[in-house]
């Protein structure tokens, strides 16, 4: 249901800027695991996921960055991943000529396959349309078809409070030396001048990554990666398509990963690299809420790549991951 | 068969380096970074002179009138109980001195020490710094330096001109007498039964030889330093003042340096060479221990900060797999028809483990680390020997590059992330580094001390472990020859040498001529050389001069290893450090610390002549002459627990033991405004676009 711009309270606007950080969020789980499933870490499909992980975690940074300017801190929660949902996107909406290359696809944790290569591909679905001159505002946060429609709706509703914004308030940032040419990864100024910057930062997730429609692709020089990316100019559909058509029709050429072994042979020491990822996971997401609270704590990093290595180490023992003992099959 | 007494000289490769004053301290024996018993000093300062162990302070680097000690390398004798057949680790050996009574009932009544030192750098080959040792594979060798001089490699004419060979000294214990590698002091050698004879037609080399006049920014190059014994008759082996001379061009200007490591017309005072003891009893009775091998190069700026990959990593690796030094960690396995790690070997967390966790960390004290990176260096060091290493930021070695797999090119959140040996963007640890790890994230590892190492072992182990390995582009103390098994004594186990010990070139100083060069160019690699080295056999694969190498390896891309081409998974432009323990980038000024609060990073090399256009230059002095006269006056990183807290016009300060500081740096006055330090990652200016054709 559509909903007047006049409606749109800061209550509306916290809840899609916590459905953001839930979105950016829920990827890093999913392409953190067909990342470190692949064996030959020098692979370009690995290298090209790792460059996507870490704009997912400036995103996630961005979203959490913009909430806090306006007064909110964000709630982290560990994600659900259960047969084909992905958090706030309802691919019916969008054309089916669109979504028919990326079926079948998976939202369920698991290896580099068809299945999911297809949904990290549809995760990041940009407009095929220009956005129309009516804003769409949606009450439901999931009746957006893309990423793009749901920040251009953010967008709207933040610049209509924009008089609610101030700078310097619990901002985080981790990446401004990677990305040399952004002017500022922060909300540092109050007001309209704020909202400059929170839209520069809404365009930096939406060109990087979560398809904004544009007639060139090319990721513009201002939000490219500077320090470690393989083909920083790329956005993440782009990227993704790459992994998808090298892997071919069926998937097969897709690069090796570690084999699995199912849930009924595992070894209690399986389990235990199981429960280890759980239980980091499970700080981490503590940390990031805490650290997105304004609070500095110092083993967020650590517990961050502990987690890396954790996933590793479950997919060497050909056990598939797992996030957490509720939200996840 | 028989058990003997075998006598050993250790360190069996021992380092001396440069400095301007003629005072001196000991060069460090124990291992950077890692903890001492019963203080919390760690491992790898210097020791003051006249000590057995007491590390130096700050205030002990420079002479009354600021310039930078030497550091001497004290050489000791251990005797061995020899049975036929060595191992490793053999954990014996007991100290001889002057006055030593061994159990045959024999007394050292006096020790006659000898040396030889020379400096073949610029008759040498041209170090090829993408191709590495390479550069002599399949038969074939690189371009001569200063191929202006006439004649092959090996020609007297070049020799004469290009090769700086002081000759041998001897010295005995007994007298106290100091000898100079110089002109004015007489060559001498020792022959059998210990009896010092003079060479006076040793066909001593230096430039001034051949050239009536030579550009001498830091005085004449006439000496390659001395040797002299201390009170207990040990060999101190002291290098030059570390300067270099140039010739001048038919303009009467000094010859342009046009690059970092192979520079015509220039000559340094770095040297090398074999050291030998002859030990004489009350009874008359002589023995010859094995020898050693002294490096005198560049001075230690860092001493404690410890190399992820040092060289005692790279020489023990090759030892390890090529010259079975531990049968039950490597060797020959028949079920696999090939020789291999062997997967019930358990490592020892404190000595084959720890020591990587604490190298990784110490990397903040000299590189412009970004907060994410010191965060997740310390939860490395942090970790124990009762954690689970699945629990830990180490689990999977998810972040280490595997050395058994092409991942060289892989930079962050591989590491180590400084740049990596020739031909390749990024460094990896050791074939036997990554299998101790491996063996650790197994759990198969063990806790506890670990298996005792004899008292000359150590000395061999800390030694080596103070210098940089992994990249020797061309490297700082030595290059990648120290990891060629055919520079040692191969037949370690039954010769009664011990490992680690490089063959020394027989030298007999018969039929001498002051018109013919005495020593030739000597070992290449790769060429089945094996019948030892010469004097200078391992300074001349270095830099010359030594200066405008150590100046210019700050940070680089990666393209400066992989032939200009980036080959690395990241930008072009993005800039890593070259050897950031030991040649220190980013540093805290220890003057500017106020509570144990750190300040911002600045440059270890800033100040006047040292501001970039290009970040890809910071950290540098502009022009390479400056490099050549003020090296002396970058400062050294040390512990705090070290630090004088004398500073002016404030209480005596101390700080804290887990703080690494830059002291006694000339280059700046505090509030001098310097070149800014950004966090990395960082990058250079773009580089300029070929022309194509135009049409």
């Amino acid at each position: 249901m559509n909903i007047k711009h006049t409606d749109w309270a800061l209550e509306h606007l916290e809840d899609h800027l916590q459905a953001a950080v839930d979105l950016e969020l829920w990827t890093i789980p999913f392409y953190m695991s067909a990342m470190y499933s692949i064996k030959d870490r020098e692979s370009d499909a690995y290298q090209l996921i790792r460059t996507i992980i870490n704009q997912e975690m400036l995103h996630l940074q961005c979203a959490a960055n913009i909430a806090n300017a306006y007064g909110f801190s964000p709630k982290i929660t560990p994600p659900v991943y259960q047969g084909t949902k992905i958090p706030h996107l309802n691919f019916k909406l969008d054309p089916s000529e669109k979504t028919e290359p990326y079926m079948p696809y998976t939202a369920e944790i698991g290896p580099l396959d068809l299945k999911h290569i297809n949904g990290m591909c549809l995760v990041e679905l940009p407009e095929f349309d220009p956005p129309p001159l009516e804003i769409l505002l949606e009450s439901l946060i999931n009746e957006y078809s893309t990423i793009g429609a749901f920040y251009d709706a953010l967008r709207f509703g933040a610049s209509l409070l924009k008089g609610h914004i101030k700078g310097g308030v619990r901002q985080v940032d981790y990446f401004s030396a990677f990305y040399r040419n952004m002017p500022n990864m922060t909300v540092t100024e109050s007001g309209g001048a704020g909202f400059d910057q929170i839209s520069l930062l809404i365009d930096l997730i939406t060109d990087q990554g979560e398809g904004q429609c544009k007639k060139d692709p090319t990721v513009p020089s201002v939000f490219q990666n500077t320090a470690d990316d393989t083909e920083p100019s790329e956005d993440h559909f782009v990227k993704f398509n790459q992994i998808k058509d090298a892997g071919g029709p069926d998937g097969c050429k897709l690069p090796e990963t570690f084999s699995t072994k199912p849930v009924s042979e595992y070894t209690p020491e399986d389990i235990q690299l199981q429960n280890i990822l759980v239980k980091q996971f499970g700080q981490l997401t503590q940390l990031l809420e805490s650290l997105f609270r304004g609070e500095n704590p110092d083993n967020f990093f650590p517990v961050m790549a502990s987690v890396g290595g954790a996933l590793r180490n479950c997919w060497e023992h050909g056990v598939t991951p797992k996030f957490s003992e509720t939200n996840q099959h | 068969m028989t058990n003997k007494t075998v006598f050993r000289v250790h360190p069996s490769v021992n380092f001396a380096r440069f400095g301007t004053s003629e005072d001196y301290i000991l060069s460090p024996e124990t291992s950077a970074g890692l903890p001492q018993k019963g203080t919390d000093i760690t491992g790898g300062l210097p020791i003051k002179k006249g000590t057995q162990n007491t590390p130096v302070t700050s205030n002990d680097l420079r002479d009354e009138d600021g310039n930078l000690k030497k550091q001497a390398a004290r050489f000791r004798i251990y005797a061995y109980d020899f049975d036929g057949e060595d191992s490793y680790p053999g954990g014996a050996g007991t100290q001889v001195v002057v006055g030593t009574t061994l159990a045959d009932g024999r007394t050292v009544k006096d020790l006659i020490w000898s040396s030889h030192l020379a400096n073949k750098k610029a008759a040498a080959y041209n170090v090829v710094n993408n191709k590495g040792i390479e550069a002599y594979a399949n038969n074939q060798v690189p371009q001569m330096r200063n191929p202006e001089v006439h004649g092959t490699i090996d020609s007297d004419y070049r020799l004469n001109r290009l090769m700086i060979d002081a000759g041998p000294r001897a010295i005995s214990a007994s007298s106290g007498d100091i000898a100079k590698f110089n002109r004015c002091s007489e060559a001498k050698c020792v022959q059998t039964g210990g009896e010092i004879v003079p060479l006076p037609k040793y066909p001593i080399r230096f430039p001034e030889d051949t050239n009536d006049e030579l550009y001498e920014p830091s005085g004449p190059l006439d000496t390659l330093g001395e040797i002299r014994t201390d009170d207990e008759g040990r060999l101190l082996v002291l290098a030059s003042s570390g300067n270099a001379v140039g010739q001048y061009d038919e303009y009467g200007v000094p010859i342009q340096m046009t690059g970092d490591l192979n520079n015509v017309g220039w000559f340094d005072s770095a040297s090398d060479g074999p050291v030998n003891v002859t030990l004489v009893f009350d009874d008359g009775s002589t023995e010859e221990a094995f020898g050693a091998w002294v490096v005198c190069g560049d001075p230690a700026y860092a001493p404690q900060i410890r190399n992820v990959v040092s060289v005692w990593d790279d020489v023990y690796n090759m030892f390890v797999r090529d010259l079975g030094l531990q049968p039950d960690l490597y060797g020959f396995t028949h079920h696999e028809d090939k020789c291999q790690y062997k997967p019930t070997y358990k490592p020892n967390f404190t000595q084959d483990i720890q020591p990587i966790f604490i190298a990784c960390n110490l990397q903040r004290w000299t590189a412009n680390l970004p907060p994410l990176a010191l965060h997740a260096h310390t939860a490395v060091e942090a970790i124990t020997e009762d954690n689970d290493p699945n629990e830990t930021i180490m689990a999977a070695l998810n972040f280490i590059r595997n050395p058994n797999k092409d991942e060289t090119n892989i930079g962050a959140p591989l590491m180590p992330l400084s740049l990596g040996a020739a031909g390749t963007s990024f460094l990896t640890v050791t074939k036997t580094q990554y299998f101790m790890l491996e063996q650790w994230s197994k759990n198969q590892f063990e806790k506890g001390e670990g298996t005792a190492l004899g008292p000359g072992e150590i000395l061999d182990m800390a030694s080596m472990a103070n210098c940089l390995g992994g990249r020797y582009v061309p490297g700082i103390e030595v290059s990648y020859t120290i990891m060629e098994k055919d520079i040692y004594q191969q037949d370690w186990k039954t010769s009664g040498s011990g490992p680690f010990r490089i063959k020394q070139y027989p030298l007999t100083y018969e039929e001498l001529s002051k018109d013919k060069p005495y020593l030739n160019i000597g070992w290449i690699p790769l060429h089945n050389m094996t019948d030892g080295l010469e004097p200078g056999d391992i300074s001349k694969f270095m830099a010359i001069p030594w200066q405008t190498d150590y100046n210019s390896c700050s940070i680089h891309a990666t393209a400066i290893n992989t032939d200009g081409v980036n080959e690395s998974n990241g930008a072009e432009s993005t800039l890593y450090w070259s050897w950031p323990s030991q040649r220190p980038d980013a540093v805290y000024v220890a003057e500017e610390v106020y509570n144990n609060v750190l300040p911002q990073q600045k440059w270890s090399i800033r100040g006047k002549g040292t501001y970039a256009v290009n970040p890809a230059s910071a950290a540098t002095f502009q022009d390479p002459l400056q490099s050549v006269q003020d090296w002396d006056k970058i400062g050294i990183i040390v512990q705090g627990t070290n630090i004088d807290g004398d500073r002016e016009g404030c209480d005596t300060q101390k700080f804290s033991p887990e703080l690494y500081l830059e002291v006694q740096s000339q280059l700046t006055n505090p509030g001098d405004a310097t070149d800014p330090v950004p966090a990395w990652p960082f990058n250079a200016n773009p580089t300029k676009k070929k022309r194509g054709c135009p049409h």
